[in-house]
């Protein structure tokens, strides 16, 4: 039994879904980077120009570089920029090459969620439990590690997303 | 002997990176699927969330950032322009002179930005066109491009030094930039003598010789972009700031020079930070996976056991050099360099070190080594550039890339077996 294929509503909920997605991560990590760069430019500044160094800006710069990893990271997922293996991939056509993006689009899925969501929630939990806080900025390490969750929870949107387009592909070129 | 992990991490790596799964996420879910059959599932996810988190938790990686992000500005802020022309200039005698001007700017902006991918783009989109013109067969173009784009991960400052620095615990960056210089330079004139046979041979022509006005007068044009070099490298090996306050202070310094060029204006600015966090979000999940699965590597002891089967085989170290460079080059044709270089300096740096050699010097021969599979297919990521920006493909550029490959790997057996060539500089300004 085919079933029928995604409908005009879901389609353009789904090219919809994707831009507020892409537009509000690349802001994102955009404010992120933009704000790492003055960090370590102020701790430069207070250094030498007025030989007092700033104490919290390298605990920040550190932090503020994982959340542009990770959010970055659901990002460059979301423009397929992440580098893979393109032999098989760039072997097969027709049917065979969506049921394999949709292997690979899985795999995707269980990584975000499994590692990056859950394994990554629960250490936010298991570290606000704990009350452990940086040593100069005196942040709670569990919203540091936020990112990770979080960036799981955009690179599985993205996979779904793609699962989405994917089968709908399939569906159509069955008919 | 672990051998249930051994076989659970590789076939999944290997199987998941062969369908195609992204590299990174491969790294991520094989390090995952050996953690769940030496582990509990919680503390597994646990583990790998941490290990990702904690694995970018470090000041000395945030120049990669910075430096992609000054190599982006000096991109389109006319910086890379002016570096080719100087080139052009200054090279315009030779046989075959737009290869040659292509693998020295090349050198240039690779070195000021630090990253191969943005030299294969920045230099290839300008000289493509070019040498498409002067009727330079198109696959010859892009191979000369790819392979020279390299040049810039040795000549510092150089972004996979720093991951270097990172995977073997900490060996000094400048000492390790400083290590870089001649054999980054030596890969860039045996990369022109195989140029100018090829041209010879084709009969690519000079271009016209240009005055000694010209030179002067694009030398000229070329020394604010070129003094960035110099602050760069200046300020990290005389100790005044960090490779990462370098690198920051390089963005800066890109960024009031395009301005003055008046090449790239404030509202441009948001795009070239997003594109600056997307390139550099590649490398750091990259980063971020293989510090886990180099962490669950050594918690499953396979650095010790392949020590001890190496060592097993023969204790003469010119034969174990030869058979690290052969398994790393085996490594490169499949994987990126910065996964490479971060889970497989923790295995053989032991082994290095057991033998006697310097850690900087091994630090030069794993990343010339790594340089040679970034230009190999099937994968590697200045490949995949370099070939975007000539219009051609993989497949037509395999055999035209053949011979710049062998000049690498002779530099490479140099290198490998001339210590002094990478210690020279480093002992000369730091001890």
């Amino acid at each position: 039994m085919i079933p029928p294929p995604l409908n005009d509503n879901l389609q353009s909920y789904m090219t919809h879904t994707r831009k507020v997605l892409d537009r509000s991560l690349s802001t994102l990590v955009a404010i992120l980077m933009a704000v790492l760069v003055v960090d370590v430019l102020w701790q430069v500044f207070t250094r030498f120009i007025l030989g007092d160094p700033s104490s919290w800006t390298e605990e920040m710069a550190r932090y503020l570089m994982i959340w542009v990893g990770l959010i970055g990271a659901a990002y460059a997922a979301g423009r397929r920029m992440h580098l893979s293996v393109d032999l098989l991939p760039g072997k097969l056509t027709g049917n065979r090459a969506h049921i394999l993006r949709i292997l690979i689009e899985s795999f995707v899925l269980i990584f975000a969620l499994a590692a990056l969501f859950a394994g990554g929630l629960r250490l936010v939990w298991v570290m606000l439990t704990l009350g452990q806080t940086s040593a100069s900025l005196q942040l709670p390490l569990g919203y540091v590690y936020l990112a990770v969750p979080l960036s799981g929870l955009f690179i599985a949107w993205y996979a779904i997303l793609d699962l989405m387009g994917e089968v709908n592909e399939l569906r159509n070129g069955n008919r | 002997m672990e051998t249930v992990e051994i076989f659970v991490l590789v076939i999944s790596f290997v199987g998941l990176l062969l369908i195609g799964v992204p590299i990174a996420y491969s790294i991520g879910l094989a390090t995952l699927a050996t953690m769940l059959v030496t582990m509990g599932t919680w503390p597994s996810l646990t583990t790998q969330a941490q290990r990702i988190a904690t694995g970018l938790d470090s000041f000395a990686l945030l120049a990669i950032p910075f430096f992609i992000l000054a190599g982006q500005i000096m991109n389109r802020g006319g910086m890379a322009r002016r570096l080719i022309d100087f080139a052009r200039a200054l090279l315009g005698l030779l046989p075959g002179a737009l290869a040659h001007v292509n693998i020295l700017a090349s050198m240039l902006f690779g070195a000021i930005s630090g990253s191969a991918v943005a030299a294969a783009s920045a230099v290839g989109g300008i000289m493509t066109p070019q040498m498409e013109k002067d009727q330079y067969d198109r696959n010859y173009t892009a191979a000369v491009n790819i392979t020279s784009a390299t040049t810039g991960l040795l000549i510092p400052p150089s972004n996979i030094l720093i991951v270097y620095s990172l995977a073997s615990g900490g060996v000094s960056i400048a000492a390790l930039f400083l290590a870089g210089y001649l054999p980054g330079i030596l890969v860039g004139l045996s990369l022109m003598a195989v140029a100018a046979i090829i041209a010879l041979r084709r009969g690519y022509g000079a271009t016209q010789a240009s005055g000694m006005r010209t030179v002067l007068w694009r030398f000229l044009d070329a020394i604010p972009s070129l003094t960035l070099l110099v602050v760069v490298m200046g300020g990290i090996v005389a100790g005044f700031f960090t490779a990462t306050e370098a690198a920051a202070v390089a963005v800066l310094y890109a960024l009031i020079l395009a301005l003055i060029y008046r090449e790239i204006t404030f509202r441009d600015l948001p795009q070239i930070f997003i594109d600056a966090s997307g390139t550099t979000a590649v490398v750091l999940l990259l980063v971020a996976t293989s510090v886990g699965m180099s962490w669950i590597m050594a918690y499953v002891n396979i650095p010790q056991q392949l020590t001890e089967s190496l060592l097993a085989l023969t204790d003469n170290g010119i034969v174990i050099l030869l058979l690290i460079n052969v398994i790393l080059l085996c490594v490169g044709i499949f994987m990126d360099i910065t996964p490479a270089v971060l889970i497989f300096t923790p295995i053989f740096l032991p082994i290095a070190i057991t033998l006697g050699i310097d850690p900087i010097h091994f630090g030069i021969i794993i990343v010339l080594n790594l340089c040679i599979g970034l230009c190999t297919p099937p994968v590697g990521s200045v490949l995949f550039v370099g070939v975007g920006v000539a219009g051609t493909r993989i497949s037509d550029v395999t055999r035209p890339l053949l011979p710049f490959f062998i000049a690498m790997i002779v530099a490479l057996m140099v290198v490998t077996y001339f210590p002094g060539l990478s210690l020279w500089l480093p002992d000369l300004f730091l001890k």
